[in-house]
């Protein structure tokens, strides 16, 4: 880690220790959430999008401001078909995307890019050449560096022990799908699962976006290779590797530090469009900015209501 | 769609997944608790409907689902029932070294595992209590040496010799008429959102002659029967395949059979699409179950399979942590 990053992490950790946390809302002026107004968003979330849910993580990691059983969201298993860097390809090639942030160059995607949309249908059945060359390339790259690395001779190859043995199933009953489908077949997409969670960080007063990516076969992804499954605007700057709030290990984050201001932003443009935007609304919008983030990791942030495209 | 006439039903095996979050507390279970004790842990597996038309769902194993040091019994899930974890008792057999690993009598381990399946379905209590269903068992060799983790889980599922014939499969859409698809789409998102149902993961669906749907509790049976109307056995299904049941079907059908002697069974392969229920996802399929010989005697248990393939092949996995794990490299890693 930076030192930089190190020095920060310390100092964020004391404030964030002898600081109470928000109790006065200043979502519309300040585009920042208190602890009760993130469990109110998150409700919200959960009862629209079922499949997210509230857990309360590691015993030990828990914050005695939030609710024991409402600590963080997390959404599992959610398919990203393909690498983030051959749909902006695509993308550019279709026009752009349009920059809130122009004079301070952030590089923050207003969050009426359509990044989603820009992919059609045709990603189900026919990926392109370029996304099968970059998910290979990766796959491969996953297994030395992430399980064992150089200490690789140390450990034993489980296929040398052919431990079947003692199991004799022949059931005509099973079907074998992975048998059936993958023979060597190169027009098979390999795709990456992730875990998304979403935590409340007290120094920003933001909700935060964390990544646990898993290869096809449902194997760890190191953290870096996750940087692949970014918007590569946001690859290296604004999307960290660091331990998670609630979970052991390290996973990758968006970093919060400019999450309030994207979020003004994007109320004042809601505003300017006579939308009152509602603090329970605040995930929705939070994660609808967050897919220009990560554009083809297909978590659920469906819209039910009027983002405020009634001027158009 | 659909397979011919006659053709054997085939179940999409389950899959598992082990979060990084198991292994750290089973590693300190390990070095702070158990010592050298190898007797087997209760553990409990989580699984949820398939919510995605290309992907599967899987049944994983989290921090969550070991106890750890008794401490933290009293608080921990506190959330008694999520829809999104639906869970399922199974059993963790750690050894202490790898060659008392990979010599487990694995057979043994399966039948004994699929005989406690067996006892709850005659005592009844499988219906009382339908997680029992689908009970699964993991072996493994923690070498916290090395950080290094091998494992292999098991899906006991009894054999049902002759094995069962499919009549027909097919989007639950195009067997139900749109008004009942309709009410039984409402049925289940009802019962997925109460909190008393929703990690309930079998379930009956009656389908009356006025085209509502409701769904019932196993222990109702009796009461569904006889008047006229359609009877579908329901369960949550992990697997996306569009021809395939997922494999938490095949003891319930063992139970369907023994217990209730039905010989041709209607189910519903019960899945969603973005935490909905989703009738065009979900499969409605026939199948004709002859009760085999011996059945009736819960002396005599049935053959089980289960071991789970990897990548096609069955064999254990392996997953190395040193990186998250070994404190010489997060030290290295944090200077």
């Amino acid at each position: 880690m930076v030192l930089t990053q190190k020095l920060h992490e310390a100092f964020k950790g004391t404030v964030e220790r002898i600081t109470s946390p928000r109790t006065v809302s200043a979502f519309k002026e300040k585009g920042v959430l208190s602890v009760s107004e993130f469990v109110l968003a998150g409700d919200n979330l959960v009862s629209k999008c079922p499949t997210w849910s509230w857990e309360s993580g590691e015993p030990s990691k828990r914050k005695p401001y939030l609710p024991v059983d409402k600590q963080f969201l997390i959404t599992r298993n959610v398919p990203c078909l393909r690498r983030a860097a051959s749909v902006e390809e695509e993308y550019e090639a279709g026009g752009g995307e349009v920059q809130l942030d122009n004079e301070d160059d952030d590089g923050w995607l207003a969050t009426h890019g359509k990044p989603k949309e820009t992919k059609s249908d045709e990603d189900d059945n026919l990926p392109s050449m370029d996304t099968l060359e970059i998910s290979k390339r990766s796959t491969i790259q996953s297994i030395p560096t992430y399980f064992g690395g150089e200490e690789e001779e140390d450990i034993p190859d489980m296929a040398e022990f052919e431990d079947s043995d003692n199991v004799l199933e022949n059931d005509p009953a099973i079907f074998q799908p992975l048998v059936a489908q993958e023979p060597d077949d190169d027009n098979i997409l390999r795709t990456r699962t992730y875990d998304v969670s979403i935590t409340y960080d007290k120094y920003y007063q933001t909700p935060r976006v964390w990544l646990t990516g898993y290869d096809e076969s449902r194997g760890l992804l190191q953290p870096e290779l996750v940087l692949e499954d970014v918007s590569q605007d946001h690859a290296r700057k604004t999307v960290t590797i660091e331990d998670h709030p609630h979970l052991p290990g390290k996973h990758a984050s968006v970093h919060p530090c400019r999450h309030g201001a994207v979020m003004k932003k994007i109320i004042d443009v809601l505003m300017s469009r006579g939308v009152e935007p509602e603090v329970d609304k605040y995930l929705f919008l939070f994660l609808k900015f967050v897919a220009s983030v990560i554009p083809t990791i297909e978590y659920d942030y469906t819209m039910d209501f009027d983002l405020g495209s009634s001027s158009n | 769609m659909g397979e011919e006439k006659g053709a054997i039903l085939q179940f999409a095996p389950f899959q598992s997944h082990v979060d990084e979050g198991f292994w750290h507390r089973l590693s300190s279970l390990k070095l702070n608790k158990l010592g050298i004790d190898d007797s087997p842990i209760p553990i409990t597996g989580y699984y949820a409907p398939c919510s995605h038309a290309q992907l599967s769902n899987h049944l994983s194993l989290l921090s969550e689902s070991l106890l750890a040091e008794s401490s933290e019994l009293a608080t921990l899930q506190p959330s008694a029932s999520n829809r999104n974890k639906c869970s399922v008792p199974g059993t963790l057999h750690n050894t202490n070294t790898l060659e008392a690993y990979l010599n487990i009598d694995k057979q043994s381990l399966l039948s004994s595992e699929a005989k406690k399946i067996w006892d709850d379905i005659h005592s009844g209590k499988a219906v009382e209590d339908s997680t029992v269903l689908s009970r699964f068992l993991v072996i493994s060799f923690a070498d916290l040496k090395r950080w290094s983790f091998y494992y292999w889980f098991a899906f006991p599922a009894l054999v049902l010799e002759p094995a069962a014939t499919l009549i027909n499969i097919k989007p639950a859409l195009q067997w139900l008429s749109s008004v009942e698809a309709e009410s039984l789409s409402t049925a289940c998102n009802e019962w997925r959102n109460s909190s008393s149902t929703a990690d309930v993961p079998f379930f009956l669906v009656n389908i009356a002659s006025d085209s509502s749907a409701r769904i019932r509790h196993l222990k109702d049976w009796e009461t569904c029967q006889g008047h006229g109307d359609k009877l579908l056995y329901g369960f949550y299904d992990p697997c996306h395949f569009p021809n395939n049941p997922g494999w938490p079907l095949r003891n319930f059908l063992a139970l369907i059979s023994t217990r209730w002697n039905v010989e041709r069974v209607q189910f519903l392969c019960y899945r969603e699409n973005r935490g909905f229920a989703d009738m065009s996802l979900s499969l409605v399929g026939e199948a004709d179950i002859s009760v085999p010989p011996g059945w009736k005697d819960n002396r005599h248990v049935p053959n089980a399979v289960g071991w789970e393939f990897s990548m096609g092949k069955k064999g254990s996995k392996c997953v190395n942590l040193s990186k998250a794990m070994d404190p010489l490299r997060l030290a290295v890693s944090a200077a």
